[in-house]
Order: structure tokens, then C-alpha cells, then sequence
């Protein structure tokens, strides 16, 4: 047979690299700032765009998108063209795939900082975002696929069965769960609503987790890891194994970040088995990779490349072990809301997604510009920089974390709470600083890579087409003896894909459409009434700030917790709630039943200067809130928007009603505030926010034992 | 080839013994500072202890079981000591690296282990004492479980510290061994027979000689893959997971033998008042406001100050002058100003007004403080004083 010559593409796989490494120093110092301003709040220098609750969502959005995700484009368009002995598909769609990226993030960044969120965390990006987001995607999905079916091998490997299964879950969870119906051009509230709301984005949150950090990267870690140390893959067999159950199962486990909410038991009871029918999946990965180095182990101490992915590997494993754990109930009670789930997180973050990117990074670039790395020693000392910068991170976080809950549950014999909730926060400030400097460690790290990396470039000459040779793929393919029944579905990429959603839409539909369908599911209660319009404000400026990203609305049915905060929180009180703002970290209180708790001046004195009413509050103050007055003309609109998504305001409430309510309840707040001495002005930001914060939780206290189940 | 040769060979190996010493006179140190400062009370109850309880090691009552936290440390236990017995595998394998020591020898490396863990383990327990204060962080939980659990995970991380020095140290030894053997030209020393190790069985590796035979013939830009069987320990342990599934699935949604979420609440909500009535019977700490008197202590009034000025003037002012809510230094009180009303707006609040009901934050005794604190503001006429609210009331 002919042997075809063609060029790999090493174009867009080098911009993909910049891209990595420029979004990867970016998210990481929006991480630091955020971590910084944990303990030293004024570092907002006052402007809303550096406040934490926006700060945060830019640092996650950096991370997970830009950094993973160019990392993702990057390891794929070089991978995948090996393995399938072809050039990309198209330039053209590389170009538009790359450019458009890069586009979305930088809008979302610019969209972040102005604070115009969905308020649902890991899919804050608003309406016209997330349609780009699927555009670029499917032009992805194109350029995979068209790459996929020209190729000259005859079966597909394992790490594109993992790009197909992320491709079209990704897919699936972006879509379903940005449907959101737009008030205005950065506006936009959620489809679903309370606990259906809380269901679908834990299971798009978790599956991101799953199919964005995981998948796509194990794909990476069965390319690069066997080229870097040169030796087989260690079992063909549990790779297919733990493809499938992997992918099988993540999708159900969602449930486990809503353990002891209002979601119905056995949705949660289904996220914690899930969760630990993974563990073996998720462990099958990681002994594959570090089987592979049996053999190799002496390469391991020599080269960076592999320390990197060695470690990559085993945080992979530990992160996959914790998780499970974390799901378990009792477990669960401890860790939830505290910064335990914060250093776990990143754990798989910074060890994981993070030292692999890097261990590609360094494979890669000297191969593209063909040449050595520029300093081995350097690159080793990014290793032990960066390690000691993961454990500096972590270590401090599980003790915060375990500590704070601790203090939480803890009862004098009397049955008093023995701890204020501001004296858990400030006990566990030390911790705080402790990570940053852990998280300043791995940044610097990432900074000498760059330096590293460039130096590298500097002395290397880059090859934009490499020069490769196949044969064609033959019209039949020979087979010859036994074969796996799994070589069947190797050579079709398109039942492939078909049977991967298959396996990734069964665990969503069982536990999503059976919240949506069956009532008794979500008890209605009575005495539970829409938001008024200038609560809708309220709330729309609450998510605004990002205030869900520190204070919960869920309070657990936890001695300590209806103790601390009151009756625990019902499914049935959130059916207004598009979007549902339960958070899923306390670094404040929780809010739920915050309402009627404190004066109205209390609140604006609050907003104003955090310390004042509460000495030694970690929380940042919100002083343009007293400045900016309400934009009430949107008011109608947010009205109609609510009533689509079935919130029973009256007919006609929109045109007239709703302005004059508004005026009304302005004018008893202002007066509530005047009698304290407080000239706040009716139509200020703080006076919608205060009427939304006196609001929550106060329904249920009007009809206590009224909650029944309508059939 | 004697293992004891190269630990011989090791430059700086003194340190070892000179720290071990160091380590135990640190232990002895900080027994005897103890021993002298600890009071006769606490000597005679400790000699009092194993009789007091007849299940003296029985340490974790069933109520302590129960506890997450309990639960959470026993699992890490037992993955701290499976690493540690993976490492001591791991260890023992490095060991016999270079050549298959004689029994000797293997007994003088235990015994090195063993002096050096058990020196570690002395401190451990040493610097648990210093942890004393963090014991009240756990709620519901003796004092003597916090410490041996915390004790022996602790003692295991000590433990697996050592090993891995211990086999980094072996490492170090057996490369210095083979380059020394590669430079000299010799032949590499050969184990007789290829011991199969533990490791190597759970595991199901083949040797590498097998390799060729496991090979699929697949080749993906140069990739290859072998056919090795599935380890045997992960396999079972995930058919392990998915039993788990279907038991605890039937547990609480078919047998209903676990409890809910909501039924847990519950069941905690009514341990907790049990205990709460076992206790405020023994103690004198049942004001409520119709006992509730003046208390004119020094002791009770700075403990109310405190409270005061640390939660109350948020509100009211740093000297009572009021603020947000209303003066309490005047004689004009919108919800009476006796002691007994004074405890009740503290207890309860008033709601609708701003005050919130602090029966949950403070205890009786301490409520009872804060009121006659507050009673002891009367007449102190502070700066910037709101004016009059209510009505008078002497």
C-alpha cells in the first residue's frame, strides 16, 4: 500500500500553549486576590470589580475555562492528530475555535467584573456568553469529529474515547442548564426554580467537575504519560472498563453537594451511593497511569515531565478518594460549607489539572520548537516549589475547615451555642493566611515555567507543520483471530458518541425528571408569596455582589444550625426562587431566615461598614450600595420575565401595580431608617437589598404547620 | 554485601543516634515537668482510673461511636495504617535490593525501626499534652476518646514519616551500590530466585519477561498496550462499592432502619434536651424571668459588660446611649424596666421591633447578667444619648 505524506498542525497547538500559560497566571493571581481579601477585606480598594463576591466567579471561570480549558484545546490538537495520523480538519475551524475561546473568556472576565451573573456558581456567565460558549463548542465538536473520521488509523485509542465523552456531555450539561430566559441583554433568570433549580445546576456543577477537570485530562494523562516514559499502557482491559462505569456513574453523584437541603431524600441518598460506586472508576484511572510507570521508575527521579504527572496522578487518586468520602453523610455533616470542600477542590485543581498542564507544557514545547528544555534544575524546582505550594494550601484548609465546623456544633451543657458565629471566622483568620502564602508559592512556581518555557522557545526553532507519513486506511479492515468485543466500537466514532450519551443522559433523566414531575416531591406551602418588586431588586443585587458565594440559604436540619438560625429550611419555601441561592460556603452566616432578625438600620449600618455592627467581620463593605440608585425601569420587565417562568403576579401587575408597590415599600423602609437617624435616600441600591434580606425566610413563619402535600 | 555495611558507609550516620537521644531525653523532660506540676487530685485519680470504669478499654461508649467525627477518624485510621503497612512492604522490598540479607541482619534493621519509631511514638504522645486546649472543640465527646484518637493518628503519621525516611535512606544506599558496581565493571549482583512480593501478588503483576506475551500489537502513534488482568483488590473492591449501593439504599428507602435526614434532626434534637434536663437539674443555673433577680456582683456585672459591649451595642451603644435601638440609661423603657421585664426582652426579643430573641446565643445565668448590667446603666447620663422612648418607669 502508498504511504501518504502529510503535516501535523503545530499552529494552533502553540497558541493553545500561550494561551494556557497567560490565563493560567491570570486565574491564579485573581485567586490569590480573592484568597488576600478573605482576611483583609479592604484590598477591594473600594470599587466593586475587586470585591470577593466578584473577584471569586472571575478566579473560578479563569481556572476552570481558560486555564483547563486552552489546556484541554491544547493537549487535543496535538494528541489527536497523532493518533489519528491526520491533520486537523480544518485550520479555518481551528482558528475560529481558538479565537472564539479566547473571545468568551475575555468578555467573561469583562461581563464577571461588572458584575452580570446568572448567580449560579461555575455558569455565571450570562445568556449571550452561554450561546457563544455552544457555538465555539460545536465548532470543536465539528473539527473533532471531521479529524476523527479522516484519520488513517484504523481504531480509535483510549484517550479519544474520553475527548468524544466530554465533547458531548459538556454539551449536554451546558445547554440544560443555562436555560434561562433574558430580561434584558445581561440579564437573565433561570428556567428552573428553588430546589429543581439547586438539582440541575449541581449535577451541570459536578458533571463540570467530571467531564471538563477529569475526562478530558485522563484522556491527556493516556497520551502523555506512556510518550513521556516510553512504556505500554498498563491494561487495555481497564481502560475500557473504567471508561464506561467512569462515565456512567459521575453523572449521578451530582446530589451529593445538596446533602441535608430540601432536596428530596432519595435524590440525595442516590448521590452518596453514586459517589462511592466511583471511587473504583476514578482509582482504575490513576492505576492505569501509574502501572504503566512500573518499568520506569528510575526515568521518574531524572525527568520533570514525569515527577509532574507522577504527582498529577497520585492527586487524581487522593482527590477521588476524598470526594466519595466527603459524600458520605456523616462525613458530610462536618465538611459541608466549610473550607474543607475549598482544599479539596483544589487538591484536584492545583495538583491535579494543574501539574499535569504543566507536565504537558514541558513535554510539549521543546518537541514543537525541537529542542531541549532550558533548565531541567529550574523546571525541578518548580516541582518542589509548587508541591510544598499544594500542601501549603490544603493543610491549613482542612483544619480550618474542621475546626469551624467543630465550633459550630459545639453546645455549652446548658444547650447554648458556645460560639457566635463571627468568633468561628475569626479563629481560623491564621489559616487563611497560611493558604495564601501556599497559594503565592504555586504561582511563583508557574512563573518560572514561564520563564522556562520562553527561554525554551528562545534557543528552539518551531516547526508549524510537521511532517508525518501513513498509510490510508484500507476500505476493510483486516481482523486476524481473536479481538476484544470493544474493537467493534473502536472503528465507529459516531456509535461512540451515541452510546457515550447514552450512558451519560440515563443517571440525569432518572434523577431530574422525577423532581420536575412527581409534586409530592416539592410540598407546596401556602403562605409562601412571590417577592415583591422591589425585593426582586433586592435579590437581583444580592446576586449581583455575589453575596451567595460567602452566605448560604439553607439551613440544615442540624441541631446547632435551627438553633443558630432557626426552623430548617423546606423545599416548598424556594418555588420563587429563579435563580435558587442556597451557596455552597459559609464564610458568613447563613441567611435564610435572616429576615426580621435585625433592624433595617442595622442592615444599612451593616452594608455601610461591616466592623461596626459586627467588630471584627471579614466581610468587605458595600459603600457603593448607598450611592447608585435603582434602575426601576427595568422593573416591568423583570416582572414579565418572572410571570413566563410561572410566579403568579397578578394580571397586568407589570404596567402599573408593580411600580407603585415598589414606591410604597420604598417609602416604609426609608421611614423605618429615618427614625434611626439615617438619611439613606428611598431610592437607593441598599434600600431594595435591605427589603430583600428583611424578606427571607419570614413566609414560613406566618403559617408554621400549614405545609401540606398536594397531589 | 552485609546491609549493616552500608549503613556504616553512610557519612553523618551519628546523627541518627545523637537525635534518637535527643529525642528520648526531650520525652523525659517533658514526663518529669508533668509529673511534678500535676496536683495530687488529678495523681489520685489517675490512679483511681481503670477501676472506676470495669470497661476501662472500652474507651469509645456507643454514644461516642455515633459521633461523626469518631467515625471519620477511624477511617482515616485505618487508611493511615494500611499506607503503613504498604510502606513497611515497600521497605522491607528496598531492603532486600542489593542482596538477600541473613536473618541477622534483618533483625538489626527491625530493631533500628523499632527504637526509632518507638522514639517518635514517645513524643507523640508528649506533644498530644500540649493539645489540651483544642479538646473542647469537639462537642459530645470525651476527652479521653479526642486524645487517643487523635494519639494514634497521629503516632501513625509519625510512624509512616519514618518509614518513608527509612526507605529513601535504603534507596539512597542501593543506587550508591549499583553505580558503584556499573563503574567497577563487575556483574550485578543476582537475586537467586525472583521473589514474588506481596505487593507484586495483590496486584497480579507479571514480570517483565512476561511482557511481550501481554503485548495487544497495538500501536498508537507508537503507543502500545498490554493486556494485564484487572488487579484483583480493585475489582473486588468495586463490586465492595456497589453492595454498599444496594444496602444502603435498602437501609433507607426500603427497611427504613437508618433514619432520614429530617428523622435524625429529630433524634438529635431529643438526645440533646435529655441531656440539657440531666444537666441544669444538677445546676444552679435555672433563672427564668419570673426568679430572676438583680445581681450586683462584680463578677456577674463584668461578665455582663462583656457580653454588653461585645454584642448589645451594636445596637444600644457602647455605653448604653443608644443607637439603632433605644436608650437604656434613662428611666423611660418601651417594654418595662423592672429586672424581670429587662430578662424578657433579652430572652425573647421583640421582633417586630429589631430586637432579636438571644434565648439561643446566651444562657439563663448569663441573660440574667447582661439585664443587670444593663439596670446598672440607669443614671450614667453618656454622651450622645437618644432621647426618651416609651414610658416611665421606676
Amino acid at each position: 500500500m502508498e504511504i501518504e505524506k502529510f503535516y501535523y498542525d503545530n499552529k494552533t497547538v502553540k497558541w493553545f500553549g500561550y494561551a494556557v500559560m497567560f490565563w493560567g497566571i491570570v486565574g491564579m493571581l485573581a485567586g490569590l486576590w480573592a484568597a488576600i481579601a478573605m482576611y483583609y477585606p479592604a484590598l477591594n480598594l473600594g470599587l466593586p470589580a475587586t470585591t470577593f463576591g466578584r473577584m471569586r466567579p472571575v478566579h473560578t471561570n479563569a481556572v476552570v475555562f481558560a486555564f483547563v480549558g486552552n489546556g484541554i484545546f491544547m493537549g487535543v490538537y496535538y494528541s489527536l492528530q497523532r493518533l489519528c495520523k491526520t491533520r486537523m480538519f480544518s485550520d479555518t475551524l481551528s482558528k475560529i475555535h481558538f479565537w472564539g475561546w479566547q473571545l468568551i473568556i475575555v468578555a467573561g472576565a469583562i461581563t464577571l467584573w461588572a458584575g452580570k451573573t446568572t448567580g449560579k456558581e461555575y455558569a455565571e456567565l450570562e445568556w449571550p456568553i452561554d450561546i457563544a460558549i455552544a457555538v465555539v463548542w460545536i465548532i470543536f465538536g465539528i473539527n473533532l469529529f471531521g479529524t476523527i473520521i479522516r484519520r488513517r488509523e484504523s481504531h480509535i485509542y483510549v484517550a479519544i474515547w474520553f475527548y468524544i465523552a466530554t465533547w458531548v456531555t459538556v454539551a449536554m450539561l451546558h445547554i440544560v442548564n443555562s436555560i434561562e430566559l433574558p430580561v434584558s441583554m445581561w440579564k437573565s433568570y433561570s428556567w428552573y426554580a428553588g430546589v429543581q433549580d439547586a438539582l440541575v445546576q449541581w449535577w451541570y456543577g459536578h458533571n463540570a467537575v467530571a467531564f471538563f477537570l477529569t475526562t478530558p485530562y485522563l484522556g491527556l494523562m493516556y497520551y502523555f504519560l506512556p510518550k513521556a516514559a516510553n512504556r505500554p499502557i498498563y491494561s487495555y482491559r481497564l481502560s475500557i472498563i473504567h471508561f464506561w462505569a467512569l462515565i456512567f456513574i459521575y453523572i449521578w453523584a451530582g446530589p451529593h453537594h445538596l446533602l441535608y437541603t430540601a432536596l428530596p431524600d432519595w435524590a440525595q441518598s442516590l448521590g452518596v451511593v453514586f459517589s462511592i460506586m466511583l471511587i473504583a472508576p476514578s482509582w482504575g484511572g490513576m492505576l492505569n497511569g501509574l502501572f504503566t510507570l512500573r518499568g520506569a521508575w528510575d526515568k521518574v527521579k531524572e525527568d520533570p515531565v514525569l515527577k509532574f504527572l507522577v504527582v498529577a496522578i497520585t492527586c487524581y487518586g487522593m482527590a477521588t478518594l476524598e470526594g466519595p468520602l466527603l459524600s458520605l453523610k456523616s462525613v458530610n455533616t462536618i465538611s459541608h460549607f466549610t473550607d474543607w470542600t475549598i482544599a479539596h477542590v483544589h487538591i484536584g485543581a492545583l495538583g491535579w489539572n494543574g501539574f499535569l498542564t504543566f507536565g504537558v507544557l514541558y513535554w510539549l514545547i521543546p518537541r514543537m520548537w525541537n529542542t531541549t528544555l532550558y533548565s531541567k534544575k529550574l523546571a525541578g524546582t518548580h516541582f518542589w516549589i509548587g508541591t510544598i505550594g499544594i500542601v501549603l494550601y490544603a493543610i491549613p484548609l482542612y483544619w480550618a475547615g474542621f475546626t469551624q465546623s467543630m465550633m459550630w456544633k459545639n453546645f455549652t451543657e446548658e444547650g447554648q451555642l458556645r460560639f457566635q458565629f463571627l468568633e468561628t471566622v475569626t479563629h481560623i483568620i491564621p489559616m487563611y493566611v497560611t493558604r495564601s502564602i501556599g497559594g503565592a508559592l504555586y504561582l511563583s512556581g508557574a512563573l518560572l515555567m514561564v520563564y522556562n518555557l520562553r527561554k525554551t522557545i528562545a534557543k528552539g526553532n518551531f516547526i508549524a507543520n510537521e511532517a508525518a507519513e501513513a498509510a490510508p486506511l484500507p476500505k476493510k479492515i483486516p481482523t486476524h483471530g481473536k479481538t476484544y468485543w470493544h474493537r467493534w466500537i473502536e472503528r465507529r466514532p459516531m456509535q461512540m458518541l451515541v452510546f457515550s450519551l447514552i450512558a451519560v443522559a440515563i443517571g440525569g433523566m432518572i434523577e431530574l425528571i422525577p423532581t420536575f414531575l412527581v409534586k409530592s416531591n416539592i410540598p407546596t406551602i401556602s403562605s409562601v408569596k412571590p417577592y415583591t418588586p422591589l425585593e426582586l431588586h433586592g435579590r437581583d443585587i444580592y446576586i449581583r455582589e455575589g453575596c451567595y458565594l460567602c452566605h448560604s440559604q439553607m439551613v440544615r436540619p442540624f441541631r446547632d444550625e435551627v438553633a443558630r438560625y432557626g426552623e430548617y429550611s423546606k423545599a416548598g419555601e424556594f418555588v420563587y426562587d429563579h435563580p435558587f441561592q442556597w451557596g455552597s460556603k459559609r464564610t458568613g452566616p447563613d441567611l435564610a431566615r435572616v429576615g426580621g432578625k435585625y433592624p433595617d438600620s442595622w442592615h444599612y449600618n451593616h452594608m455601610l461598614d461591616p466592623t461596626s455592627m459586627s467588630p471584627g467581620s471579614i466581610m468587605p463593605s458595600y459603600v457603593w450600595l448607598m450611592d447608585h440608585e435603582l434602575d426601576t425601569s427595568r422593573t416591568g420587565a423583570m416582572i414579565r420575565a418572572m410571570r413566563k417562568l410561572g410566579v403568579p403576579y397578578p394580571d397586568g401587575y407589570a404596567a402599573d401595580q408593580a411600580g407603585k408597590d415598589l414606591a410604597r415599600q420604598e417609602a416604609v423602609i426609608d421611614s423605618s431608617l429615618r427614625a434611626d437617624k439615617i438619611q439613606a435616600g428611598r431610592n437607593k441600591e441598599i434600600v431594595a437589598l435591605i427589603a430583600y434580606l428583611q424578606r427571607l425566610g419570614k413566609d414560613i413563619k406566618e403559617a408554621p404547620k400549614e405545609q401540606t402535600a398536594s397531589k | 554485601m552485609k546491609f549493616i555495611h552500608y549503613l556504616e558507609k553512610i557519612s553523618g550516620v551519628s546523627i541518627y543516634g545523637l537525635s534518637s537521644l535527643l529525642i528520648f531525653a526531650l520525652f523525659f523532660l517533658v514526663m518529669s515537668i508533668w509529673a511534678l506540676r500535676a496536683d495530687k487530685h488529678m495523681m489520685e485519680e489517675l490512679r483511681r482510673l481503670p477501676l472506676d470504669k470495669a470497661s476501662f478499654f472500652l474507651i469509645a461508649t456507643p454514644s461516642d461511636i455515633d459521633n461523626p467525627f469518631v467515625v471519620m477518624a477511624i477511617i482515616i485510621m485505618i487508611i493511615l495504617a494500611l499506607a503503613i503497612a504498604l510502606l513497611a512492604n515497600v521497605l522491607r522490598g528496598a531492603a532486600q535490593i542489593p542482596a538477600k540479607p541473613d536473618a541477622d541482619d534483618e533483625e538489626l534493621t527491625n530493631d533500628k525501626d523499632l527504637s526509632y519509631a518507638g522514639g517518635l511514638a514517645r513524643t507523640g504522645s508528649a506533644r498530644n499534652m500540649a493539645m489540651l486546649p483544642f479538646a473542647a472543640v469537639v462537642t459530645g465527646l470525651s476527652d479521653t476518646t479526642f486524645y487517643m484518637i487523635s494519639g494514634v493518628i497521629l503516632l501513625e503519621v509519625v510512624v509512616l514519616l519514618a518509614l518513608l525516611y527509612n526507605v529513601k535512606l535504603v534507596l539512597s544506599i542501593h543506587k550508591k551500590n549499583k553505580t558503584a558496581a556499573e563503574t567497577a565493571g563487575q556483574e550485578a549482583i543476582q537475586p537467586a530466585v525472583p521473589r514474588v512480593s506481596w505487593w507484586d501478588r495483590v496486584n497480579r503483576f507479571r514480570s517483565k519477561e512476561e511482557e511481550v506475551e501481554l503485548d495487544l500489537g497495538h500501536d498508537y502513534d507508537g503507543i502500545r498496550e498490554l493486556d494485564n488482568r484487572l488487579p484483583p483488590w480493585w475489582l473486588y473492591g468495586f463490586y465492595c462499592s456497589i453492595l454498599f449501593a444496594c444496602v444502603y439504599l435498602w437501609r433507607y428507602h426500603v427497611s427504613h432502619s437508618a433514619p432520614l435526614s429530617a428523622e435524625e434532626y429529630t433524634i438529635a434534637v431529643q438526645k440533646a434536651e435529655l441531656q440539657k434536663t440531666a444537666y441544669l437539674k444538677k445546676a444552679a443555673n435555672l433563672v427564668d424571668e419570673n426568679t430572676v433577680k438583680v445581681l450586683t456582683g462584680e463578677g456577674d456585672l463584668a461578665a455582663g459588660r462583656k457580653v454588653f459591649e461585645a454584642t448589645c451595642f451594636a445596637c444600644h451603644g457602647k455605653a448604653g446611649e443608644g443607637g439603632v435601638g433605644p436608650n437604656l440609661t434613662d428611666e423611660y423603657w418601651l417594654h418595662g424596666g423592672s429586672i424581670q421585664d429587662v430578662f424578657k426582652s433579652i430572652k425573647y426579643g421583640w421582633a417586630d421591633k429589631g430586637m432579636k430573641s438571644w434565648k439561643d446565643d446566651f444562657s439563663p445565668s448569663q441573660i440574667a447578667q447582661i439585664a443587670s448590667y444593663v439596670l446598672s446603666l440607669q443614671g450614667t447620663h453618656p454622651a450622645n444619648a437618644k432621647p426618651a422612648q416609651g414610658t416611665l418607669s421606676k
